[in-house]
This record gives C-alpha cells, sequence and structure tokens, in this order.
C-alpha cells in the first residue's frame, strides 16, 4: 500500500469538494460539541454528588416565636425538639442556628449580590436546627417525625432541593445529548452525501483504477479516509468550541456559584477527559457511514 | 490464451441476448480484430473479459482465469494481466502524460522506484519521449492515444484490449497507432481491437471475427472488414 498515494488522493479530494467538506466538517462539530456538553453536564452531576454526599442536612425551621426569643433554645418548646432530635435514631448531629448567625449565613451566601442583601432583614430568617443524618438518604424520618410539631415551622431538606436542582442539570444533559443526536444524524447524512458526490467527481479515475486492478481497498480507502480526517477535524473544532465556551461563556455565568462552592467547576481537564470520547465517536461514525455509503450506493 | 465456450450474455434490460451461444478461441501473440455493427456485442464481448460483467451461460477464460466462476477478490489480478484503451483516452487531465502513466502503477501498489525506471522506458515505446510534462489538453488526439496505451502497457499485460482506438482519429494518425500495437503484438502481447475502421482491417491483414446480433458470423485467419462494403 503506497500511503503518499493514498494521502493525495484524500487531500485533493478535500479541496475539490470544499463547501461540503466544511459542511461536514461544521454538522460534525456541533454534533460532537453537544455530545461533549452532555458529558460534562454527567462529571459535574457526579463530582457534586461526591461533593454534598455526608454533607447534606435536614433544616427543622422553627417558629417565629422561638425566633425571636429563644436566642440559646433553653427554653420549651426549643429544648424539648433538641433533645427529640438529638434522641432520633440515626441522627448524627444537631446544631442550633438562631435567628442572628442564619442571617450571618445568608449574608455570607449572598454578598456578591448587595441588592438582595439591602431587601433582606433578619426578621425573614427563621431560627433553625440543622440536623446531619448517618444516611443523607433518611430524610422523610424527620419530616414525618417533626412537621407540624409545635414550635416547628417547616422541615427543609436539602436533599430535595439539591433532587430537584440535579434533574435541571439531567434535563440539560438529556437536551443536549437529543441535540447532538439530531446534528449527529445530519452529520450522518452530509458524510454518506459527501462520499457520493466525491466518487462521482472522481468517477474517471475510479474507472482507470478498477479497469488497471486497483484492489477494493486501494479504490475505496482514499474516500473512507476522506471522511475519517474530515471527522476528526470536526471533533478537534469541537474541543475547542467546547474550550471557549468555557473560557467566555460558562466561567462568566457560573463564577458566583463555583466560588461559593454550590457547584464544581468545569476544569479543562474535564474537557480534556471527554474530548478522547469525542474523537472516537467521530472516528466510528465517519468511518462506518463511509463504509456503509461504498457498499451500498458507490460501485467502485 | 482466452477462450469463450458457449458464452451468451443477456441483460436484463433486453429480451434479445446480447451474445448468443459464442465460443472462441485466440492464442497467445494473436492480434485480432473484432468487428461487427453497433449493437452486435463487441463490447459485450471485452467486458466478459475483463470481468465487468458475468456471462449468463457459458465460460470464459483469460490466462488462468476462469473469469465468470472467479471471486471477486481475485479481479483484480486479472484486470492486472489487461490492458485497455478507448475511443476517448480516458486520461486524467489534472496529472501530466508521466503521472498518468505513473497512475496505473501506483494504484496498484508498485514501489516508486520501479515506477520511475520503467514509465520513461514505455514513453519511448510509443515515442512520447520529450512530452513526460505536458497535460493531456497540450497534446494532438493521436498523442493522446499513445499516453493511454502506454499506461495500458506499462505493467507489461498478457492482453491489449482496445475498444475502437482509432476511432477518434484522422486515418494518417490512425495508422501511426495501428503501428503502434503491431509493435506491441510483437512484443507477444495478445492484441484483441474492436472498430468499425474498413481500411485498416483491410490494409492489416490480420484475424478478423465478425459478430452480428450476438452470434459470430465469420471468423478468417487473415480478413478483411467486408465484401461490398
Amino acid at each position: 500500500m503506497r500511503t503518499s498515494f493514498v494521502f493525495s488522493e484524500v487531500i485533493t479530494g478535500l479541496r475539490r469538494n470544499v463547501t461540503m467538506t466544511i459542511a461536514m466538517i461544521l454538522t460534525t462539530a456541533i454534533s460532537l460539541g453537544l455530545l461533549g456538553g452532555g458529558l460534562l453536564v454527567v462529571r459535574m452531576v457526579d463530582k457534586m454528588q461526591a461533593n454534598y454526599a455526608g454533607k447534606l442536612e435536614v433544616s427543622v425551621l422553627l417558629t417565629n416565636d422561638i425566633s425571636a426569643n429563644d436566642k440559646d433554645c433553653t427554653q420549651q418548646p426549643c429544648a424539648g425538639l433538641r433533645s427529640a432530635l438529638d434522641q432520633t435514631s440515626g441522627v448524627e448531629s444537631v446544631v442550633y442556628e438562631n435567628r442572628d448567625a442564619g442571617f450571618e449565613r445568608f449574608k455570607r451566601i449572598f454578598e456578591a449580590q448587595p441588592e438582595l442583601l439591602k431587601l433582606a432583614r433578619p426578621e425573614a430568617i427563621p431560627a433553625t436546627f440543622r440536623v446531619k443524618l448517618e444516611d443523607p438518604e433518611r430524610t422523610d424520618v424527620i419530616k414525618q417525625a417533626f412537621e407540624g410539631k409545635p414550635g416547628v415551622k417547616g422541615v427543609d431538606d436539602q436533599g430535595k432541593f439539591l433532587e430537584r436542582f440535579f434533574e435541571g442539570l439531567n434535563g440539560m444533559r438529556d437536551v443536549a445529548l437529543i441535540l447532538a443526536l439530531i446534528q449527529a444524524f445530519a452529520a450522518l447524512l452530509l458524510i454518506s452525501n459527501t462520499i457520493q458526490v466525491s466518487a462521482f467527481t472522481r468517477r474517471v479515475e475510479v474507472g482507470i483504477m478498477r479497469l488497471v486492478g486497483a484492489t477494493r481497498w486501494y479504490t475505496q480507502l482514499p474516500f473512507l479516509i476522506e471522511a475519517v480526517v474530515a471527522g476528526i477535524i470536526g471533533s478537534v473544532t469541537a474541543v475547542g468550541g467546547l474550550v471557549l465556551f468555557k473560557a467566555f461563556f460558562l466561567d462568566r455565568i457560573t463564577r458566583n456559584l463555583t466560588e461559593s462552592g454550590i457547584i464544581p467547576p468545569i476544569g479543562y481537564l474535564d474537557i480534556l477527559i471527554v474530548s478522547p470520547w469525542l474523537f472516537l465517536v467521530a472516528i466510528v461514525i465517519s468511518a462506518s457511514t463511509g463504509y456503509v455509503t461504498l457498499r451500498l450506493y458507490v460501485r467502485l | 490464451m482466452i477462450r469463450l465456450e458457449h458464452v451468451s450474455k443477456v441483460y436484463k434490460t433486453s429480451t434479445r441476448p446480447a451474445l448468443d451461444d459464442v465460443s472462441v478461441e485466440m492464442e497467445k501473440g494473436e492480434f485480432v480484430f473484432l468487428i461487427g455493427p453497433s449493437g452486435s456485442g463487441k463490447s459485450t464481448f471485452l467486458r466478459l473479459l475483463l470481468r465487468e460483467e458475468v456471462p449468463t451461460r457459458g465460460r470464459v477464460y483469460v490466462s488462468n482465469f476462469d473469469v465468470a466462476k472467479m471471486s471477486r477478490r481475485r479481479v483484480p489480478r486479472l484486470r492486472q494481466s489487461i490492458g485497455c484503451v478507448f475511443q476517448d483516452f480516458r486520461l486524467l487531465p489534472t496529472k501530466t502524460v508521466a503521472e498518468n502513466v505513473a497512475f496505473a502503477l501506483e494504484v496498484i501498489g508498485k514501489p516508486r522506484n520501479t515506477i520511475v525506471k520503467v514509465v520513461p522506458e514505455v514513453l519511448q515505446l510509443v515515442g512520447l519521449d520529450g512530452k513526460e510534462d505536458r497535460f493531456p489538453t497540450e497534446l494532438s488526439g493521436g498523442e493522446q492515444q499513445r499516453v493511454a496505451i502506454a499506461r495500458a502497457f506499462v505493467n507489461r499485460p498478457l492482453v491489449l484490449i482496445a475498444d475502437e482506438p482509432t476511432g477518434n482519429l484522422d486515418p494518417d494518425t490512425s495508422q501511426d497507432i495501428m503501428l503502434l500495437l503491431e509493435r506491441i503484438n510483437r512484443t507477444g502481447t495478445t492484441v484483441i481491437m474492436a472498430t468499425h475502421d474498413h481500411g485498416i482491417v483491410d490494409s492489416m491483414r490480420r484475424r478478423v471475427v465478425e459478430l452480428a446480433y450476438g452470434k459470430v458470423v465469420r471468423d478468417d485467419a487473415r480478413g478483411v472488414y467486408g465484401v461490398g462494403r
């Protein structure tokens, strides 16, 4: 096999069909970019789950009456609730956070939004028991036992909130993957079409090759490699696009959330880890589409 | 060398067979004219030798190849032992004379040092030395056909098939091309030439196989194109 010959054929092929080639590369790139985005969301959710596991708490919010008058939880019903929580099986620790401490915490979390702080008053923040469980999944026990008890305003499950957040992220992931799939289908058709056009423009060459006894590999390989090269360029473009998206868009809109530790940042390392999959998908899809097209539509 | 045994070929789109029970044998080193009106089966005959088509019935042998029965994988081997020349030359316009000839060797995986050695040799044989770097459009019809013959012959095939090679050329140039084909024939290569050119067939006095409606109607060892034509 004369590689120099095959590659010179590939380059002429790509150049001759330049508009189709660009369309093919862009479609592939967008498809892979979306796939990469979906994979990054998956990584982010995984990281978050790892981050929050063990840190999740159940907040037992107390009534206004307790919040206003019982700073140290020495009176009833606060003291009674605390000992009841302490005695509940599965509870690891109980911390009382009075209104002032709660307001400080609120200020810390939202220090980046001074407008919000201006509007907030300590009276809106209830005193709270922060309850840590041995098994963060078993929040229902606390909810069932303490919701509606005298002095309790409500039971707030961070896990439930986080679940909703994850649902949102997973929804984003699903949308990205579905769009990636649709784009992949478009890319597939474009690859197939480009190969057919390419084979048509080179029909004289291919005719001569067949006639002088070139093997199937020799006649088909340039077309296949052409598709794979376009696929690889597409995946490189996709990775570049992800890097740019992270640098100029994602980092800006998520800065507050990542700095306060609510969501883990997506690093260049994450993109690096995702990119081999994009290359692999690009190569497999372009090569197999190319092969099937040559088999079905192009008589070589 | 070449043997057809009771070969028939029926195309799906036609009710009349393109070839109808044809049996012919051609020896190594023979020069054979294949004549007959359009639609008489000449092209089908040639396409069967190249295994561009498979016969509906009968057997085709070229050299050691059982052409009708061979597997697809072996077809390239068969074609490497057959050279082809056409009326329309079929040169690649983006490649030079030398590159056009080299192309035939490149695509069958011949090493570069062989190519650089044999391409100038064959170009000299066909009388194109000094024009290696010209493009096909810069050449006359006769010269283009010489390039095509060089390409067909560069791999030293056992058989050279020429399908109306002089169809686009004036009589003088045609004569030159025939001299070249004769020269190639003298190297021991079997030449099969389909043609409508009376003058050439009559002056060469070689074997003539005439087809009509898919049947062999004449096979003369030293024939002419036809009486009274």
